[in-house]
């Protein structure tokens, strides 16, 4: 390179100089983000691995209940619920080695503790063709709200430029919650037309509720979680 | 939730109407021999009735007798041929069932296999979803065709023969059996679409063959994963999915022959990872059955005693 051509960057030696006056050329809006979160690397891997439990669990039971379930719209409905649950573990999978899990991590669930994972089988419970209040209740008036909550508080209270990708999957997995919540609405709406049908969703959602929070939730931290956000969709 | 159901426990709603598969198993295992194949119906005359009474099928029945799966069912959807309307009316109900079935049957994959790898898991809840909207696309077909859901008795049949409690036998029985039966189906519904210039129907059904030969591939794959390393039950799963695909050839009604209500999808099969050898033995194994000659003239035997014993009743009224 000719020595009169000027440099675009600092050269080796202290004559050289670059012209380019740093960011000048642009008008960047200043990143207002900061750093530092509430969770550190071990313990958004940790949560990591308890939102995969839930949503490879959620992707199994909806599996198992499309052929209990009669009414049609409520199968074929699940059908797409059921992949995008898939999509949701995949997603979070994939986080897991990028936090120090290991290659093998990628399919690496985990309950925050027993408590959890017996809400999970709890929520799988109800079997036959006429629980289909019950089944939907469980897990679309209370844990994807929950999950949800979490998700969200998650979301704004990590550390917004170094666990930016984790921010990215939850934009996602939280895109999916929020219709799965609409949808399970819509269905116990239609389903639930008498008192007694709305009293067999008042009772379930309680009792799966109380679960919930006597096991402290996805992460067994709910009373933490829940603090200063608001538990959208519960009633 | 318990793991392994039923066919008979598949939830239905109110609408839907089961027959007794034991109909559709005695179908699949006719031989070609007149005498036999009015032997073997005769006596299901009654169950035959009951399952189709107020169904879109009871004037079938009362006017064909017991045969009229066989003159209605396995005879080849051919544009203008007599009777083709309600053949085909039958057929979109048979495939809206199967694609039920298909669904449930992925998900139970879900469910019942909760140790599986996790590349089946995102395959078969893929699975979940291409079926849902399999269910919501031949709903809509059904109605193009003017025939609506329940219309028809259901046979629970596909899950029965192909949900095995062995991973590696349900992929083979669901993923290579029941799915390349759907592509044999799908490619002849393509044929008839496109002979009478209906671009609704072919463009549809020609998405849902392109899902149905991703599933088949599922299956080969997942058979040899399941089974790597062990001959004996790669063996043994192999000989499930012939079992199978004897049982979904309906007497020779999906085969090769001449005479088939569908042909064989060759070219769909092998481009899901069917080998060229499995394709003969299905050339084979489904070839064996009755031919629409000896179905034709049990029909009319069928028939004709099916009349007298009504021409008797009305005599016993009378007296
Ligand atoms: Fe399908
Ligand atoms: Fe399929």
């Amino acid at each position: 390179m000719s020595s009169a051509t000027p440099r675009m960057y600092p050269g080796a030696s202290p004559d050289e100089r670059t012209t380019f006056d740093a960011y000048s050329a642009f008008d960047v809006p200043a990143d207002l983000r900061e750093l530092s979160g509430r969770y550190d690397v071990e313990s958004t891997a940790r949560r990591v691995r308890n939102f995969r439990y839930a949503q490879e669990w959620m992707m199994m039971i909806g599996g198992g209940w499309m052929a209990t379930i009669p009414e049609l719209p409520v199968k074929t409905g699940l059908g797409k619920i059921v992949w995008d649950d898939a999509q949701s573990a995949d997603e979070f999978g994939q986080r897991l080695p990028e936090l120090r899990c290991g290659k093998r991590s990628v399919t690496a669930s985990e309950a925050a503790n027993d408590g959890f994972a017996a809400l999970i089988q709890e929520v799988s419970a109800p079997e036959s063709p006429d629980l289909t209040i019950e089944k939907v209740t469980g897990m679309f008036d209370v844990l994807k709200p929950h999950l949800l909550a979490v998700y969200d508080r998650m979301q704004r209270e990590t550390d917004q430029i170094a666990d930016a990708p984790t921010i990215e999957i939850l934009d996602d997995v939280m895109r999916r919650t929020r219709k799965h919540i609409v949808w399970g609405d819509e269905v116990l709406e239609r389903l639930c037309v008498t008192d007694e049908k709305r009293e067999r969703r008042r009772r379930r959602l309680l009792s799966v509720r109380e679960l919930l929070e006597n096991c402290g939730g996805v992460t067994g931290e709910i009373a933490d979680e829940s603090h200063g956000s608001a538990e959208r969709g519960e009633h | 939730m318990k793991r392994f159901i039923q066919h008979d426990e598949l939830a239905r709603d109110c609408r839907f109407i089961r027959q007794q598969n034991v109909l559709t198993t005695i179908l699949a295992s006719l031989p070609d021999d007149v005498d036999a194949v009015v032997e073997a119906l005769d006596p299901l005359s009654p169950l035959i009735e009951e399952s189709v009474r107020e169904t879109a099928a009871q004037p079938l029945f009362d006017r064909f007798g017991p045969a009229f799966a066989l003159l209605v069912l396995n005879e080849p959807i051919r544009a203008g041929a007599d009777g083709v309307a309600e053949r085909l009316k039958l057929r979109m109900h048979g495939i809206f069932v199967g694609e039920l079935q298909a669904l449930e049957g992925a998900g139970r994959s879900l469910w019942d296999f909760p140790e599986a790898p996790w590349e089946f898991k995102m395959n078969m809840a893929r699975q979940c979803w291409d079926e849902a909207r399999h269910v919501q696309i031949y709903e809509k077909l059904m109605t193009h065709v003017g025939v609506e859901a329940g219309d028809y008795p259901e046979s629970t049949f596909l899950f029965e023969c192909a949900c095995s409690d062995d991973p590696a036998m349900r992929v083979a029985g669901v993923n290579r059996g029941l799915e390349g039966l759907a592509c044999d189906v799908f490619r002849d519904l393509i044929r008839y679409a496109e002979d009478t210039g209906d671009e609704k129907m072919k463009q549809a059904v020609d998405y849902v063959l392109a899902d149905e030969i991703t599933h088949v591939r599922f299956g080969s794959e997942w058979v040899k994963e399941f089974t790597r390393g062990d001959p004996e039950h790669f063996e043994r799963t192999q000989e499930f999915r012939r079992e199978v695909d004897k049982q979904f050839s309906f007497g020779g009604s999906r085969s090769d022959r001449e005479d088939a209500a569908v042909r064989i999808a060759w070219e769909d099969r092998l481009e899901a990872g069917f080998s060229e050898q499995e394709l003969k033995e299905l050339a084979e194994i489904s070839v064996g059955g009755p031919s629409q000659h000896t179905m034709v003239t049990a029909a009319k035997i069928l028939q004709q005693r099916f009349d007298a014993r009504k021409a008797g009743e009305a005599d016993e009224g009378r007296a």
